[in-house]
C-alpha cells in the first residue's frame, strides 16, 4: 500500500511540471508579447498594464528564464497582484473560495445519496417500469444545458412564483437577522444554485452506479451469495454494492474538473461570489495574473482530488491494499 | 432424497427460447455419491443451479418437480426456500476465486453461514468457523481466516469454499465441476478431502464432472446428461463395463484414449 | 437499428436539414432589426416572437443551427485527427513514445476545460475558428485513450501477427487492420463529443466569451433572456430547447450505436 502511495505521488510530479508548462505557454500564445493581445472585448490594454505585465513575467528575459521565475514564485503561492484593484491575487481566492467549496460540497453530497440508490433501484429491476423512467430522466438530465434550466427555473420560482431570491448569497438586510433566519436566508438563496449544480452529476453518478450493480450482481460470487441462503437484502448491499460502489470512488475524482468548470456557469448566472464567477470576471478584464493563478490552481486540484480518489481506491479495494509482491 | 423429475427449463435470451433442460429426471439417494457427467452445455449445472432455484433472472422452469426429503423445492415461498439453501443444500464451485467474494476476508464469508443459519454469537461463530478451516485441512487457520481470496491459491480457495458449504452441515452438497480449474495434484487432494469429508459427516453428494477418471473415483452411481437430457443413469461399475447410449460410449472412450497417452 | 438509434438520426438529420436548407426556410433575415416590433410573443408573424431588437427568433435559431452544429462537428473533427494519431501511435508504439503521449493526455485532463477555454479566449480573442480550435484541442484525451487501449489489445492478435509477418508496414498495419478494429467505440465517443462540443460553445456563447453578436448562435441568443427574464420567456424557452434536443439527438444516437454494436460500457 505504502509503494502505492510513493509510486502514486512520484507519478504527478511530471503532472504538475506540465500544468506549469501549459498554463506558462497560455500567456504566450499571442503571437508578440501577451502585453499586445488586442481583443474584441479589451481592445487597448492600457500602457501601465502593460508595463506592469512586463515587469510581472519579466517579459525581457530569455523565455526558460522567464518560465523559472514564474515557477519559483507559484511555488510560495506568489500569483502577483490583480490588474483590477491591486491586491494579491491568492488573497482574493481565498476569500472567494469557501463559497465555491461550499457548493460542491453539497451538491456532491446530494448527487449521492440521491444517485446511489436510484442506480442500485434501477440494476436490481433492470428493465422494469422504474428503470425504463429512471434512463429517460437520465437522458433527459444529460442533455440540459444548465445554464438555461438555471434561467428557466429563475424564471419559474424567482419571478412567476416568486418563492426564492433571484441572485446572490445573502440577502440586503442579511445582518439585521437572528441566526435561524440568517439559515433560512442562504439556504433559500443556495437551493437553485446547488440544485443546478446537481443535475450533470445525479444523471452520470446513477448511470454509472446502475452498470457497475447489474456487473457485480452477475459475478459468481452472487451465486454463491445465494447458494448461502441470504436475504435478498444482504446478497444486494453487502455482497454486490460494495464491489460496485468502488469504480464510483473514482468517478468521483474525476469529477472535480467538470464541477470547477461548471462553477463559472451558475456562479455568474446566480451572481454568487465565488472563485468561477471571479475566474469570469477577471477574463472580462484581461486580469492576467488572476487567470493565471486559477488555472493552475484548478488544475492541481484536479490532479489532488484524482490523487485522494486513486489512493482511496486502493485503500478500500484488499486486491490492491494487500496486493501480492509482482515480480 | 432428492428426487428430480421430468423438469424443464427455458432460457429467454433477448427473444429466442433455447431449450436448456428437456425432461430431466434424477434421484440422489440418502448417503450417496451421485455423478452427473457430460460435455460442456449438456445441462448438468442448470440442473444443479435449478434444484435451489438459483438459476439466473432469463430461465425459466417450464415443468417438472424437485423434491427434496418430501418438499417440493419449485413450489416453496422464497422465505422458506432460503432455510434450505446453504443450511440443507449447499453448493461448491467451479472457480473458487470468482466464487469467492473479492472485498471480503474469506473468514468472515464463511462466518456469515453461522450467524444466519444457527444464529451463533460472533465469538462462537468465529471459532466455529476455525475449526471448520481446519476440518478442510487449512493448517493456519487463524491466519487464512484474514486472508482476502486473491491472497489465496486456488486449491485453498476451493478449501474455503468446501468450509464454506458444509457450515451448517448439510444433508445434500452440491459440487459443480469444483477441480476443473485446479491443477491435478490439487485435484486429487480435493477430491480425497471430500471422500474424508463425506464419511464423517454424512451428507450426500451430487457431484458435476465432464471428467469420467474423477467419477470413476468417487461414484456410486454415474449419470450421463446429453443434450438436456439424461440418457443413461446406472451405478458406476455397469457404465463403465456395459454403456447403453452411445454418448456413454463417447464420453468412455474420450477418457481411455487421454488414460493411455 | 433500434428505436433509439433511429429517433436520434431523425432528430439530427431535421436539424442538419434545417442549417444547410437556412436562407431558404427561414421566414427573415437573422439579423434584420424591426423596431415596430420589439419583443413580440409568438405569432403566426413571428411563430418563436421577436427579440429585444425586433429580430425574428425563428431566423435566428435556424441560422444559429449552423454555428452551433457547424463548431461542434468541426471542433470533433480536430480532437478526433489529433486523438486517433496520438493513440494510435502510443498503442502501437509504445515506449517512450507512449509515456509522453499519455502523460500529456493526463495533464490535460488536470485542467477543468472551461477555465482552459476561458483562459486561451481571455488571451486569443473570441472568433468562431478560436472557438473550434480550442474545443478540439481541449478534447482529445479520450479518443486517444480509446484508441490506445483497442490497439494494445488488438495489437498481439494473431492477424496483427500475420501481417507483420509478411512485412507490412507500421503505418500500413495502423490504417488497414488496426484503426478499423478499433472504429466503433471511437465512432460512439465522437458522437458523444459534438454534443459537448455544443454544449461548450452554447455556454461560452451565453457568457458572451463565444460566438460573437449579431452573428447568432443557440448561445448568445440567450444573452438576453438574462435581462428578459419575466418579460418574455419566449426568448429563454426556444433556443435552450433547440440546444437540448440537439443534445438529446447526439445522445441517442451515441446509446443506439452502442446498443447496435452491443458495447456495454
Amino acid at each position: 500500500m505504502l509503494t502505492y502511495i510513493a509510486r502514486r505521488l512520484a507519478g504527478s510530479i511530471p503532472i504538475i511540471l506540465g500544468i506549469t508548462m501549459i498554463s506558462f505557454a497560455i500567456i504566450h500564445l499571442v503571437p508578440g508579447k501577451p502585453t499586445s493581445a488586442e481583443s474584441a472585448l479589451n481592445p487597448k490594454v492600457s500602457l501601465q498594464v502593460r508595463e506592469r505585465i512586463e515587469k510581472l513575467y519579466g517579459l525581457d528575459k530569455p523565455i526558460h528564464v522567464q518560465y523559472l521565475e514564474w515557477t519559483r514564485r507559484l511555488l510560495k503561492l506568489d500569483f502577483g497582484r490583480s490588474f483590477s484593484d491591486g491586491r494579491p491575487v491568492i488573497e482574493k481566492i481565498t476569500e472567494r473560495l469557501p463559497v465555491t467549496v461550499g457548493i460542491n460540497v453539497l451538491s456532491m453530497f446530494f448527487i449521492f445519496i440521491v444517485a446511489i440508490p436510484l442506480g442500485v433501484k434501477s440494476a436490481r429491476s433492470s428493465g422494469s417500469w422504474f428503470d425504463t423512467s429512471a434512463t429517460f430522466f437520465v437522458f433527459l438530465f444529460f442533455a440540459a444545458p444548465t445554464f438555461w434550466v438555471a434561467l428557466l427555473l429563475m424564471q419559474l420560482f424567482c419571478i412567476t412564483l416568486g418563492w426564492l431570491p433571484i441572485s446572490g448569497i445573502t440577502s440586503l438586510d442579511f445582518e439585521y437577522f437572528t441566526f435561524s433566519q440568517k439559515v433560512i436566508d442562504i439556504v433559500r438563496h443556495l437551493a437553485l444554485p446547488v440544485f443546478v449544480s446537481c443535475i450533470t452529476g445525479l444523471a452520470a453518478v446513477s448511470r454509472y452506479m446502475r452498470t457497475s450493480m447489474r456487473e457485480a450482481l452477475q459475478q459468481p460470487y452472487i451465486y454463491t451469495a445465494r447458494a448461502k441462503g441470504l436475504p435478498e437484502r444482504t446478497v444486494l448491499y453487502k455482497h454486490a454494492f460494495r464491489n460496485a460502489i468502488l469504480p464510483i470512488i473514482t468517478i468521483l475524482g474525476l469529477s472535480i474538473p467538470g464541477l470547477i468548470g461548471g462553477s463559472v456557469i451558475f456562479e455568474s448566472i446566480f451572481a454568487l461570489p465565488g472563485i468561477g464567477r471571479l475566474f469570469y470576471e477577471a477574463v472580462m478584464m484581461r486580469d492576467y495574473p488572476l487567470i493565471m493563478a486559477e488555472v493552475v490552481l484548478g488544475a492541481l486540484l484536479t490532479m489532488a482530488g484524482n490523487l485522494i480518489a486513486d489512493i482511496g481506491y486502493a485503500y478500500v479495494d484488499p486486491r490492491i491494499r494487500y496486493a501480492k509482491k509482482v515480480s | 432424497m432428492l428426487k428430480i423429475s421430468n423438469l424443464h427449463v427455458h432460457f429467454d435470451l433477448d427473444g429466442t427460447i433455447v431449450k436448456a433442460l428437456c425432461g430431466v429426471t434424477l434421484g440422489v439417494n440418502l448417503k450417496e455419491t451421485l455423478v452427473v457427467a457430460g460435455e460442456s452445455g449438456s445441462g448438468k449445472t442448470v440442473t444443479a443451479l435449478a434444484v435451489t432455484r438459483l438459476l439466473p433472472a432469463a430461465a425459466r422452469v417450464t415443468s417438472g418437480e424437485i423434491y427434496f426429503n418430501g418438499k417440493n423445492l419449485l413450489l416453496l415461498e422464497e422465505d422458506a426456500l432460503r432455510k434450505v439453501r446453504g443450511k440443507e443444500i449447499a453448493y461448491i464451485f467451479q472457480e473458487p476465486g470468482s466464487f469467492l467474494n473479492p472485498v471480503y476476508m474469506v473468514g468472515d464469508q464463511i462466518m456469515e453461514s453461522f450467524l444466519l443459519h444457527q444464529g451463533l454469537p460472533r465469538v462462537e461463530a468465529f471459532a466455529e468457523t476455525l475449526r471448520l478451516l481446519e476440518l478442510v485441512k487449512i493448517k493456519d487457520s487463524r491466519r487464512v481466516f484474514f486472508n482476502y481470496p486473491h491472497q489465496l491459491s486456488g486449491g485453498m480457495n476451493q478449501r474455503v469454499g468446501i468450509a464454506m458449504s458444509l457450515a451448517c452441515r448439510p444433508k445434500l452438497l452440491i459440487a459443480d465441476e469444483p477441480t476443473t480449474a485446479l491443477d491435478v495434484t490439487t485435484e486429487t487432494q480435493i477430491l480425497d478431502l471430500l471422500c474424508e469429508l463425506k464419511s464423517s459427516f454424512g451428507f450426500s453428494l451430487l457431484f458435476i464432472t465432464h471428467n469420467l477418471s474423477i467419477a470413476r473415483r468417487i461414484a456410486d452411481r454415474i449419470c450421463v446428461m446429453y443434450k438436456g437430457q439424461v440418457v443413461e443413469e446406472a451405478d458406476a461399475e455397469r457404465i463403465f463395463c456395459s454403456p447403453q447410449h452411445f454418448h456413454t460410449k463417447e464420453l468412455i472412450h474420450a477418457y481411455q484414449t487421454i488414460g493411455t497417452q | 437499428m433500434n428505436k433509439l438509434l433511429l429517433v436520434g438520426i431523425a432528430i439530427i438529420g431535421f436539424l442538419s436539414a434545417a442549417a444547410i436548407l437556412a436562407p431558404f426556410i427561414s421566414p427573415y433575415e437573422p439579423s434584420l432589426i424591426d423596431s415596430a416590433s420589439l419583443l413580440m410573443p409568438p405569432s403566426y408573424a413571428h411563430p418563436l416572437g421577436t427579440d429585444g431588437l425586433g429580430r425574428d427568433l425563428l431566423s435566428r435559431i435556424i441560422y444559429g443551427a449552423r454555428i452551433s452544429l457547424g463548431i461542434g462537428i468541426i471542433a470533433v473533427g480536430i480532437s478526433l485527427c489529433i486523438g486517433v494519431i496520438a493513440g494510435s501511435v502510443a498503442g502501437y508504439f509504445g515506449g517512450l513514445a507512449d509515456s509522453i503521449i499519455m502523460r500529456s493526455a493526463d495533464i490535460m485532463l488536470c485542467f477543468p476545460t472551461f477555465f482552459l477555454i476561458l483562459a486561451t479566449v481571455a488571451v486569443l480573442e473570441p472568433s468562431i475558428i478560436n472557438i473550434m480550435v480550442i474545443i478540439g484541442l481541449t478534447s482529445w484525451m479520450g479518443i486517444a485513450r480509446l484508441i490506445r487501449s483497442e490497439i494494445l489489445s488488438l495489437r498481439e492478435r494473431e492477424f496483427i501477427q500475420a501481417a507483420k509477418a509478411i512485412g507490412a508496414s507500421h503505418y500500413g498495419i495502423i490504417c488497414r487492420h488496426l484503426l478499423p478494429n478499433a472504429l466503433g467505440p471511437v465512432f460512439v465517443n465522437a458522437t458523444l463529443g459534438i454534443a459537448g462540443a455544443i454544449l461548450l460553445e452554447s455556454a461560452l456563447s451565453f457568457l458572451g466569451l463565444g460566438v460573437q453578436p449579431p452573428v447568432p448562435s443557440w448561445g448568445n441568443i440567450l444573452i438576453e433572456s438574462k435581462a428578459t427574464l419575466g418579460v418574455a420567456w419566449w426568448i429563454t424557452l426556444f433556443p435552450g430547447l433547440a440546444i437540448f434536443v440537439t443534445i438529446l439527438g447526439f445522445n441517442f444516437i451515441a446509446e443506439g450505436l452502442r446498443k447496435h454494436w452491443g458495447y456495454n460500457a
